[in-house]
This record gives C-alpha cells, sequence and structure tokens, in this order.
C-alpha cells in the first residue's frame, strides 16, 4: 500500500484512494468546495490544489486533491507557496463572482483570504460557483437527472430542462443539502402546503401529520421511497400518515393503555408488492 | 457533383499481392496518351467557383472525346487544396504540370484548346514572380511550392479525393500492405518511434509512447478504442480540413495501419460539422476503403479486424481536448476531466484510447513507407518530419503549406508567403491559434520546431500561422484570442471561466485607454493562475495570447496606459483623425458624409475636423479618395 507523506505527516492508504482521503486520515485540512464524500469526484473547483513534490522537496505539479489517485508513495504539500498562492488566487475569483455567499466567506477566512481584488465580471445565480455537486447527487444519488448544466462558459448555469419547473423533481432537497453556498433552498410555501425547489421553480405537496399538521416529506419523495422499498403505497400513506413524534406518542399511549389502538400495521401484516 | 468514383472492383483484396496487380492494372490505363484537367475544389477556390470550372472542363472534355476518336483520353479531375489558396481558382494541367491560377469561367475555353489540346501555354494565366516579374509555367518553378516539402500534402491537389484508384494509382494503402504483411504490431511501434514522429495536433507529444502505452494498458474484452482528432477549431487554421477533403485516404490508412499496431478493434473520426465536405469525402473514403477490404473483417488475409466510423462534432472548441472529445462522443457535453488516469489507459467509454489528429495519422503511411530512417533525416533533432501550416493574415501568399521542421519563420513568411502584404512592415507571426503566442520580428530566424516555439512563448500548435502587419495592434491581438476562448470555455473550471473573464475586462479597459499600469501585474498574475490552476489545456494555456504580446510589445501596452494612445491605431478612441492640408482638394465629401458634422471648409479649400465633436467612426477616412486622412 502507497505511502502519503502530507506536511510532514505519513499515512498509508489504500491505492487508487485520494490525496484528500490521506489528507483526512493524517488529520490535514485541505479545503474543498465541489467535494462531497459520496459522490464521484468533480475536480472543477480547483480550490483544492495541493502540490506533489519530487525528490528532495523538488517543485512539482499541482493537483486536486479531491480526485487524485494514489498509485505510488508520494509527498504532498499543502502549505507549500505556489500551492497556497493558486488556492488563494481560485477563491478570490470565486469571492469576485459570488460576493453575497455568506459559506464563502466563511472558507475563505478559514483559508486566510480576506478578500478580493478583483471586480464582478461575472454573473451568478444567487452566488451559485457552478461546482456541480447538486446535479450530481439528483443524478448519481436520486436518480431523477432533474437539472443540468445550461450555456457553456460564463453563461453556464445550473437549471431544470428549459429553466422551466420540471416534473422529475420530487422536491427531495438533496441539492440543496449538498451545496456549499447556500444557492439552492428549499421553500415551504404554507398556503398551498408545496415545497418549492428554489431556484429551479419546481413545486411538490407535502405530506402532512394527521395528528399535529406537522410538514414531512413530499408526496413524490414518499412514493419513491415506497416504489423503492416495494410497499404498497396505500400502505405506506397509512404508515406514514403520522409524523415521528405523534407515532411515538400513539405507541406510548397504546402501551399505557394496555390493548389500545393499533396505529401502526404489525409488520407481518405488511403487504409486499409482487414485483 | 459529378464523382468519378471508379470502384470498378467487386471482390475484396485479400492480400498484398492482390492489391499491387490491381495497382499496375491502374497504372497500366494511364499509359495511354492522357491529358488530365486538374481543378482544386478545396474550400478557397471553391468558394470562387471552382465547382463550376469543372462542370465546364467535363463538358469540354466530353465533346473533345467524341470528336477526336478516342486518340487522346481527356480526364478532368476535381483534387483537394493546392495549396496556393490566394491565388485561386487553381487548375493544373499534365502533362507539364503547367499551373493556372485565378481562372475564370471565360478562361475554360481558351485553356482547352490551347493547352489541353494544343499543347500550348496561356501565358496571361500562368504565375508571374512579384519581384522578378519572371513566369513561372510550374509549380516546382514558383517559390511558394519550391521551398515547401510535401510528405503528407504529396498527393493533395493531384489525386481525386473520392477515387479510391486515384489513391491506390499513386502507392496508396502500400504502407497499409508492408505493415501488416512484413510488420508485428511493436515493430510498426518502434518504426514509428524510431521515426521521431511526435503529435501534430498541438501538444507534440511523442506518438509512438501514446501507442505502446494503450497497446500495453490492461483492456477488458480486448477493446481498444482509437480515435482521429479532426475538430480543428483555431481561427485561421485550415489544414487537418484540406487533408480530409484532399486525401482522406490517407488519413485512413495511417488509422488502420496504428489500429494494428494498438491492437485497437473500432475507430472514430471526429469532425467538426462546419465541415461539410470532409464529411462527404470521409465517407465516400469509407465505403469504398470497406469494399476493397481495407476495413472490415481479415484486413488483408492478416486475420485482423477494424473499422471506423464517422461522428460530427458541433464545433467546440473544447471538444479538441482530448477528454471533452471523448465525453462528446459517449454522447454527454464536451467537458473536459482530470487526466491523473491517462485515456490510453481509459479512455473512451473507460476503455484504452489512443487519440491522434488528423495530420498525425496522415503522417503514418509515409512513415512506414519510406522508412523510419528516412523520415528521421528530415527536421531538428527533436522535431522530426515536417508540419502542415495554414499561412494566413497579412501575407501575399495566403495558402496551405507544408515544410521540413526547422526551417526558419523568415523562410516561409518570405519566400513561401512572398512577404507582408501591400508592402507594409512585418510586426509578428502568431502561431499555435489560442493557446499559441506572438512571435516578433527579431525572433524572425528561429526555427520550426516544437520546443524552440515553446522557448519563444509560443507553440507549434495544430499550425495556424497568422502573420500580422504594422497596422496590428498587439493589445487587441491578444483581446480578440480572449474573448475567442471567453466564448469557447466550456466554464467547467473556476480559473478558466472567471479568470479569462477577468483578463478580457482588464484588456477592455486598457485598449479604451482606461487602464493603469498595475493592469500588468494583474494580468501577469492571472495568467499564472490559469496556467497553474485550470483543468484542462484550453484553460492552461490560454493566457499566452496576452503573456507573449505582453512579453514582446510590452512597450505597446504602457503606450495605451500612459498616453492613451495606440501606436497602431487600431483601438477606436485611442487616435485621432487629422486631414493633411496638402492633400486635401476640399471635395466635400468627408464633409458631406460625417455622420455628427465635425468636419467643417469651404469648398476647395483644405476641410477640419472638429476633434471635441470627432467619434472616430473612420467614415471620412474611408470615404476620402484623395487618402487625405491621417490616423494619427
Amino acid at each position: 500500500m502507497p505511502v502519503v507523506n502530507i506536511e510532514g505527516k505519513t499515512v498509508t492508504v489504500a491505492r487508487e484512494s485520494t490525496i484528500l482521503e490521506a489528507a483526512r486520515k493524517a488529520h490535514v485540512w485541505i479545503p474543498t468546495l465541489c467535494y462531497h464524500p459520496t459522490l464521484p469526484s468533480l475536480g472543477s473547483c480547483r480550490i483544492c490544489l495541493v502540490e506533489i513534490l519530487g525528490q528532495d522537496g523538488a517543485p512539482g505539479p499541482l493537483v486536486t486533491a479531491c480526485n487524485y489517485p494514489v498509485r505510488r508513495d508520494i509527498t504532498v504539500s499543502v502549505s507549500s507557496e505556489r500551492a497556497v498562492r493558486v488556492r488563494n488566487g481560485v477563491m478570490q475569483l470565486l469571492l469576485a463572482r459570488s460576493p453575497e455567499s455568506g459559506e464563502l466567506q466563511e472558507l475563505a477566512h478559514r483559508m486566510g483570504v480576506g478578500g478580493t481584488p478583483y471586480p464582478k465580471v461575472t454573473e451568478s445565480q444567487r452566488n451559485c460557483i457552478l461546482c456541480g455537486l447538486c446535479i450530481v447527487v439528483c443524478e448519481e444519488v436520486i436518480g431523477a437527472s432533474a437539472i443540468g448544466f445550461a450555456g457553456r462558459g460564463v453563461e453556464r448555469a445550473v437549471a431544470s430542462p428549459f429553466r422551466q419547473a420540471s416534473e422529475t423533481c420530487i422536491a427531495c432537497g438533496a441539492c440543496a443539502a449538498v451545496c456549499p453556498v447556500g444557492t439552492i433552498q428549499v421553500r415551504i410555501h404554507a398556503d398551498t402546503g408545496e415545497a418549492e425547489i428554489s431556484p429551479f421553480k419546481s413545486r411538490s405537496k407535502l405530506l402532512i401529520c394527521e395528528e399535529c399538521g406537522v410538514r414531512m416529506v413530499s408526496v413524490p419523495v414518499a412514493q419513491a421511497m415506497s416504489d423503492r422499498v416495494k410497499i404498497d403505497w396505500e400502505e405506506f400513506r397509512r404508515l406514514a400518515r403520522l409524523c415521528p413524534e405523534c407515532r411515538r406518542k400513539q405507541a406510548v399511549k397504546a402501551l399505557s393503555l394496555g390493548a389500545g389502538e393499533q396505529s401502526v400495521t404489525p409488520l407481518e401484516k405488511i403487504k409486499i408488492k409482487e414485483s | 457533383m459529378a464523382a468519378a468514383t471508379a470502384t470498378s472492383v467487386d471482390k475484396i483484396i485479400h492480400s498484398p499481392k492482390e492489391l499491387e496487380a490491381y495497382r499496375n492494372k491502374l497504372k497500366a490505363k494511364d499509359k495511354k496518351n492522357t491529358r488530365i484537367v486538374r481543378v482544386c475544389i478545396g474550400t478557397g477556390c471553391a468558394a470562387k467557383g471552382s465547382h463550376r470550372l469543372y462542370e465546364l472542363f467535363c463538358e469540354a472534355a466530353e465533346q473533345a472525346g467524341s470528336s477526336n476518336g478516342g486518340t487522346v483520353v481527356i480526364q478532368s479531375k476535381h483534387v483537394g487544396c493546392h495549396g496556393l489558396c490566394e491565388l485561386g481558382p487553381i487548375v493544373v494541367i499534365d502533362p507539364g504540370q503547367i499551373l493556372y491560377h485565378s481562372v475564370e469561367e471565360p478562361d475554360v475555353a481558351e485553356i482547352f484548346r490551347e493547352t489541353v489540346l494544343g499543347g500550348r501555354v496561356v501565358e496571361h494565366l500562368l504565375y508571374e514572380d512579384p519581384r522578378t516579374g519572371e513566369k513561372a509555367k510550374t509549380p516546382g518553378e514558383i517559390p511558394f511550392y519550391s521551398v515547401q516539402k510535401r510528405i503528407v500534402l504529396q498527393h493533395n491537389g493531384r489525386i481525386d479525393p473520392t477515387s479510391i484508384d486515384d489513391y491506390i494509382a499513386v502507392g496508396g494503402y502500400s504502407s497499409l500492405a508492408k505493415a501488416l504483411s512484413s510488420l508485428e504490431p511493436e515493430g510498426i511501434i518502434d518504426q514509428v518511434e524510431q521515426a521521431g514522429l511526435r503529435g501534430r495536433g498541438g501538444g507534440g507529444f511523442p506518438t509512438a509512447s501514446k501507442w505502446r502505452s494503450c497497446r500495453r494498458a490492461e483492456a477488458p474484452e480486448g477493446i481498444r478504442y482509437l480515435i482521429c482528432n479532426g475538430d480543428e477549431g483555431d481561427p485561421g487554421a485550415f489544414m487537418d480540413r484540406s487533408l480530409m477533403e484532399g486525401n482522406p485516404h490517407s488519413v485512413l490508412e495511417g488509422m488502420v495501419i496504428g489500429a494494428f499496431a494498438i491492437g485497437a478493434t473500432h475507430g472514430y473520426i471526429y469532425v467538426r460539422n462546419e465541415y461539410p465536405l470532409a464529411v462527404e469525402h470521409l465517407k465516400m473514403a469509407l465505403e469504398q476503403a470497406r469494399k476493397f477490404g481495407f476495413l472490415g473483417q481479415d484486413i488483408l488475409g492478416r486475420g485482423f479486424s477494424f473499422d471506423i466510423r464517422i461522428n460530427r462534432g458541433g464545433g467546440a472548441f473544447v471538444c479538441g481536448e482530448s477528454t471533452a472529445l471523448m465525453a462528446s462522443l459517449e454522447g454527454r457535453s464536451g467537458e473536459p476531466r482530470t487526466k491523473y488516469i491517462h485515456t490510453v489507459e481509459s479512455g473512451l467509454n473507460g476503455r484504452p484510447t489512443v487519440l491522434n489528429n488528423v495530420e498525425t495519422w496522415a503522417n503514418i503511411p509515409a512513415i512506414i513507407g519510406m522508412g523510419s530512417s528516412e523520415f528521421a533525416a528530415i527536421g531538428t533533432e527533436r522535431s522530426k518530419g515536417t508540419k502542415v501550416f495554414s499561412l494566413v493574415g497579412k501575407i501575399t501568399n495566403t495558402g496551405l503549406v507544408e515544410v521540413p521542421m526547422g526551417i526558419t519563420l523568415r523562410r516561409i513568411i518570405e519566400e513561401i508567403g512572398g512577404g507582408v502584404q501591400g508592402g507594409k512592415a512585418f510586426k509578428a507571426v502568431q502561431t499555435g491559434g489560442p493557446s499559441g503566442g506572438c512571435i516578433p520580428a527579431q525572433h524572425l530566424d528561429a526555427a520550426v520546431d516544437f520546443d524552440e516555439l515553446t522557448r519563444l512563448g509560443s507553440m507549434m500548435g495544430s499550425g495556424g500561422m497568422i502573420v500580422m502587419d504594422e497596422d496590428t495592434c498587439m493589445v487587441n491581438v491578444a483581446k480578440y484570442f480572449l474573448g475567442f476562448l471567453k466564448s469557447e470555455s466550456c466554464g467547467k473550471c473556476t480559473p478558466c471561466r472567471e479568470g479569462i473573464a477577468q483578463m478580457l475586462a482588464i484588456l477592455e479597459r486598457i485598449s479604451k485607454g482606461e487602464g493603469e499600469l498595475e493592469d500588468l501585474d494583474r494580468l501577469e498574475t492571472l495568467a499564472e493562475l490559469l496556467s497553474e490552476g485550470s483543468l484542462c489545456a484550453l484553460g492552461k494555456t490560454a493566457a499566452n495570447p496576452i503573456l507573449s504580446t505582453l512579453k514582446y510589445f510590452r512597450g505597446e501596452y504602457e503606450e495605451h496606459i500612459r498616453n492613451k494612445h495606440c501606436p497602431a491605431r487600431e483601438c477606436k478612441g485611442l487616435f485621432l483623425y487629422r486631414i493633411d492640408p496638402e492633400a486635401c482638394t476640399g471635395c466635400g465629401i468627408c464633409r458631406k458624409n460625417c455622420p455628427v458634422k465635425a468636419i467643417s471648409g469651404e469648398r476647395k479649400a483644405p476641410h477640419v475636423i472638429d476633434q471635441a465633436v470627432c467619434t472616430k467612426c473612420n467614415t471620412c477616412f474611408e470615404k476620402c479618395p484623395f487618402g487625405a486622412i491621417n490616423k494619427v
């Protein structure tokens, strides 16, 4: 197994591990934006550039830690003057593009970047840095592919097809969860009982707890879940008609009464859909 | 188009021996008393109406054929780009290789009567050396051709690109036969290595190393791919286009030899959709090659199978980048990925893949045919063979040229190119496309060599060569290329997308006279950031047009910033229009045409421009019949 010497610390990692994985193992911090441990690496934001040193610390190539595969013993410098300069430069460009993102400013602060010398020359949709995580999670994990990149170069933007509200979006909110700069938000519309994934305009009804009225998951997500575990939808609705809190209360009530109503279908009664 | 595709065999050629027999049959046919009229239908000549000329020659040949009772065979051929695009349409008559340029429809009858039938030369259509005034009859007598060394373009302009017979008659597919009958795959790679061939697409990576890595890479199910990159996208470049249009079989032959060498099973030609003639000729060539058995199962009885398909690209510049091209072939959007795992190991569909440029593939039959040592004898120590360039810009002889590596830029520009247009002074030559740089006059004696051009801050690139004269503003040149790259960047990675936009914004400020000296430092900082931080070669080299112009023409940038003056008088607003009172006749044309009434003056008396009102629209400069308006 190859040995990675990173910032003077030595760790052994499995072949094909990334430098970032090695760094985390060695407790060395490398800033990341377009990286998420459950998703394939994109290498698009360039904020995790590190230097692979040659023999006796000679300067080597700058590589993205998030997807550079370790195949032999290497020495990596995160703090080399060159790596820091380029990473900070990338951050300055991003700050110029997305000046209002609190998340980005926080990361910049942690990196020691005070601000940007550059003017704003590219338009961003609510501070989007075009890292692409939302698109990947929607395609690879959720399987919906409801959003993608539209346009090229500075015109590039994350969008639903034709920038219209998309029916393929199930309002799961995974894109909002992985967004590193707070561009994507889940908005709840109390009047209609819907969740909107902003800025993609898609809306879905939310399931509501029949007991306390609290909003739960979106209907298409619940549908997708029941499909995936092959549970009859009506049965599933019955199971999921209460929020976890109310379900707990019901169960306690039932227990304390000794017999009580069966609010939850016993496992053996759940019908399994024929596939 | 009445293509003379005489695929007269109905059966596949099974062995090198059969191929030779077929070739001899074709050659025997040619021994008769044949006159050949070759009409260039390359893009430049076609734009000037050469298709019509070809039709007229065909009609004339038909009429003459029926009247002379077959004693003389007259063939009218359409051929690929001849090279001297500036003076097109080009028509060459054999025997005698008499070259006529700028041929127009009314000339056809005269050429046919005098030269084709009469064997006499039509003097007024011959090339005349602008310096000596001497007439040249054949290409060999014209410096544009005589200084060149044509290996890849050897048959361009000679053979009909839609006829496999034409290609076979001049020795086509004999290198394939040689490779399959007398060489082992590793042996072919050795030959390519000994020839010292480096990729002609831009990077200059040794072709043999690429092939060897691919051959040795683990290939699940034995699938390896081979791709021909015909996504030529540099502004002003048309080398690959001319090759695909003018001699498509040479590219196919190179690919089949390459496929045998690396063990590839499938091949792709990725060609941009803006090249319809290239696509058409390649399609025809593929069908013919299949018919002859140069593609398909058990090629030439060697037990090796390979086929090629054409994929048309949408014309995105970034698809010239290998990983973006492969993404596009896979049906995804053409964006590059990081190449920490090389494409020779995991390329198209995750299989080992070799990608070479059109010109590289066309070099392969030449190397196998002449042998690696003869090929390696051409060129410099680390750059072997020849290189095709499209010579464009402010040059007298715009065209397609092929030169031995090591030739100086001066010889290309002065001897082949005939110098700068209109007797203006040479300022710089831009090589390598948007990733390249500008080389100034003091380095004109530099050799055309991969490493030498890189050392000068430019690069070989795929072969665009743009000549600039004294009226070209270098800030404007940099701005042009950055503008091109801004619209061609895919936008995936931060440095390229944001950095190019930042640099372009600075250049725009400078060319408006709003720059500051610190801007030059900012440009250099951003340039470093791009080259160090970008994901693919487009971004890594995007700053080269700025860096090379800053290196050689820093004074020009400073003049824009300090004195708000454009020395080349190209940047609008950074120079003034002034009427020369000596030359002005007082005709009043400028006054009448000025849209803002900035010009005043009595009839027949010198006029004056009110600089406070003038919007620098250039109208007076264009309209003045006496050249009395100066840019200062």
